[in-house]
């Protein structure tokens, strides 16, 4: 039976959302047991963490809220720019740029499958500050939204990064910890906004950390600094930002 | 409808013009060659096609829809299997299958049927829940055309499709086309196996250097180069005296020597052979054997991008 000429929005759009669905499972079944993305996804935010919670007074249930935040960048930012340049090396990325889609559900798949390994990867600490520190979680919804949010765009920001057309894994990778790692210490993650100095304060505005880690703070503490709702509506700019500049970076990559 | 019209199509990397004012048609239903050296365009013109590169001047339309402004529609109609094997070696046959099943929005229940029958037909079903990773490079090539043809394709682009393959698989391949062509698919084939190219397709296009040499079916564009005809003939001796009294003959424009025979180039072979005969009762000669040959596919080739080089000009017809 030959194809189907699909021409309308109404019956593009659920076929573009199962064509990123699949894009994101064929991820999950090949990237996320690679060694480099359990080091970059699982290990590294680990080590910053205790690298940070080692030898301070505050108890270390304090800290979970910092810990899940930088899990989450880390592990939704780490499997799009390890996948892309392999699939472009072993010419699988042709057949994803070649399919009847829009580049828009390639960008949204590839950063669906971030997006849900950064979620089951941050349930590790998220466990940990319940059953081993007793940490309370004050609001189960913001901690949700936080997660969510937050996952999806550093997810997309990954997604954005491996557009940079090299079939080397480390070119990406490089360039993503240049923003990754000066992401932590400017977003309030282990020193507060509050205390930081107003040039610290102004460039922490421009980091979706801040917004992501303010949402997780608040579920945990009740309290935060920008407000809830602009928290959550800079991180749909963020992804909104992230999403458009990669799906033009993509084709104009491609040509 | 044409299945594939392209006009004046450009493409431009910077200074370098990888396609020059390319204009062909393809016709629903052929089986179209697609021949060029090395560097000749032959992947830029496919990444065109396919919607994955844009041209910097002309149109390419797939059964009327504009790849660049309808590149969805145009892709739903194909399907592509490129020189590389480009399968997923941590997946499954069976996940490869249904993953592109999906990005090409095959129904469910199809795409379960279709990935049955297609392993089936290549000879990989006993082997669908293996991964893909302890596969042979024959079985790799099955694997990625069955995926090219999972979402029913009118028109399939095959990139060096047997290139470097078993006897085995090369035949499977083979015979599938054949097939596909049967059943009103049509078939853009790019080789570098002219004698393929001249089994298989109805018309052959040459490309050089980013331009078409020559759009013809391949009988057609043997007879072009008719000095490429040579005739065959071992006597009952051999020797260097009667190769170059050969040579000497009128009308012969070439003579080599071929195992015990001698074989000479001439645009009138029906002349020649009288000449030969003539010669061969003046040397008291015996004639064992006389046949005539037609220039090849691969005559024609090297002939159309060996003068288009030397010369710059141009061939293009259509």
């Amino acid at each position: 039976m030959p194809a189907i000429e699909i021409r309308t929005f109404t019956e593009r759009v659920p076929r573009e959302f199962a064509a990123a669905w699949a894009i994101a499972r064929k991820d999950m079944r090949t990237y996320y047991i690679r060694p480099n993305i359990i080091v970059m996804g699982i290990l590294f935010p680990l080590f910053m963490f205790l690298a940070f919670a080692i030898g301070k007074s505050a108890p270390p249930g304090t800290l979970i809220p910092g810990l899940i935040a930088i899990t989450i960048l880390f592990s939704a930012s780490s499997i799009e720019p390890v996948s892309i340049p392999i699939e472009r090396r072993v010419k699988t990325f042709d057949r994803l740029i070649s399919a009847p889609i829009s580049m828009h559900s390639l960008v949204l798949g590839e950063s669906m499958s971030g997006f849900l390994y950064s979620i089951g990867i941050a349930m590790f600490p998220l466990f940990i500050g319940i059953i081993v520190f007793q940490t309370p979680v004050v609001s189960a919804v913001t901690l949700v939204l936080g997660l969510a949010l937050g996952a999806f765009c550093f997810a997309t920001m990954g997604t954005l990064l491996a557009s940079y057309p090299t079939e080397n894994v480390g070119d990406v990778m490089s360039v993503l910890n240049l923003i990754r790692l000066p992401l932590i210490f400017i977003s309030g993650v282990f020193i507060p906004i509050e205390t930081m100095p107003p040039i610290g304060q102004a460039i922490a505005l421009f980091s979706p950390l801040t917004y992501a880690n303010d949402l997780i703070r608040y579920a945990y503490s009740g309290s935060t600094h920008f407000g809830l709702l602009q928290d959550v509506v800079i991180l749909f700019v963020f992804i909104l930002i992230f999403q458009f500049v990669a799906h033009g970076l993509y084709k104009k990559f491609n040509e | 409808m044409y299945a594939i019209e392209t006009g004046n199509l450009t493409k431009q990397f910077g200074s370098l013009v990888a396609l020059n004012n390319i204009t062909f048609t393809v016709n629903s239903g052929e089986t179209f060659g697609f021949l060029g050296p090395n560097d000749a365009g032959k992947t830029t013109t496919i990444r065109i096609l396919t919607g994955i590169t844009r041209p910097t001047t002309g149109f390419a339309r797939i059964f009327g829809h504009d790849v660049q402004k309808e590149t969805i529609l145009a892709r739903q109609s194909i399907g592509i299997v490129p020189e590389t094997s480009n399968v997923y070696d941590d997946l499954t046959a069976w996940q490869n299958m249904i993953f592109t099943a999906e990005l090409y929005h095959v129904g469910r229940s199809e795409r379960v049927k279709r990935t049955n029958s297609l392993l089936q037909t290549f000879g990989l079903y006993e082997r669908r829940d293996d991964k893909v990773h302890g596969f042979s490079k024959g079985m790799k090539r099955r694997l990625t055309l069955a995926m090219g043809l999972v979402n029913s394709p009118r028109l399939l682009f095959l990139d060096e499709p047997t290139s470097g393959l078993d006897v085995q698989s090369n035949l499977i391949i083979r015979d599938i086309v054949t097939d596909l062509v049967k059943d009103g698919v049509t078939v853009f084939l790019t080789t570098h196996n002219i004698e393929e190219a001249n089994v298989m397709c109805d018309r052959v296009a040459i490309i050089n250097k980013g331009r078409i040499a020559a759009i013809d079916t391949p009988e057609r564009l043997k007879k072009t180069i008719r000095s490429v005809q040579s005739i065959e003939v071992a006597f009952d001796r051999t020797g260097p005296d009667l190769l170059a009294e050969l040579q000497t003959l009128p009308l012969v424009n070439d003579a080599k020597k071929a195992g015990d025979k001698i074989r000479l180039y001439t645009e009138d072979p029906s002349e020649v052979i009288e000449r030969v005969m003539e010669y061969a009762r003046t040397r008291k000669l015996k004639v064992i054997s006389m046949t005539t040959l037609g220039p090849s596919l691969e005559d024609v080739f090297i002939r159309l991008t060996g003068l288009k080089a030397r010369s710059g000009v141009n061939y293009a017809s259509d």
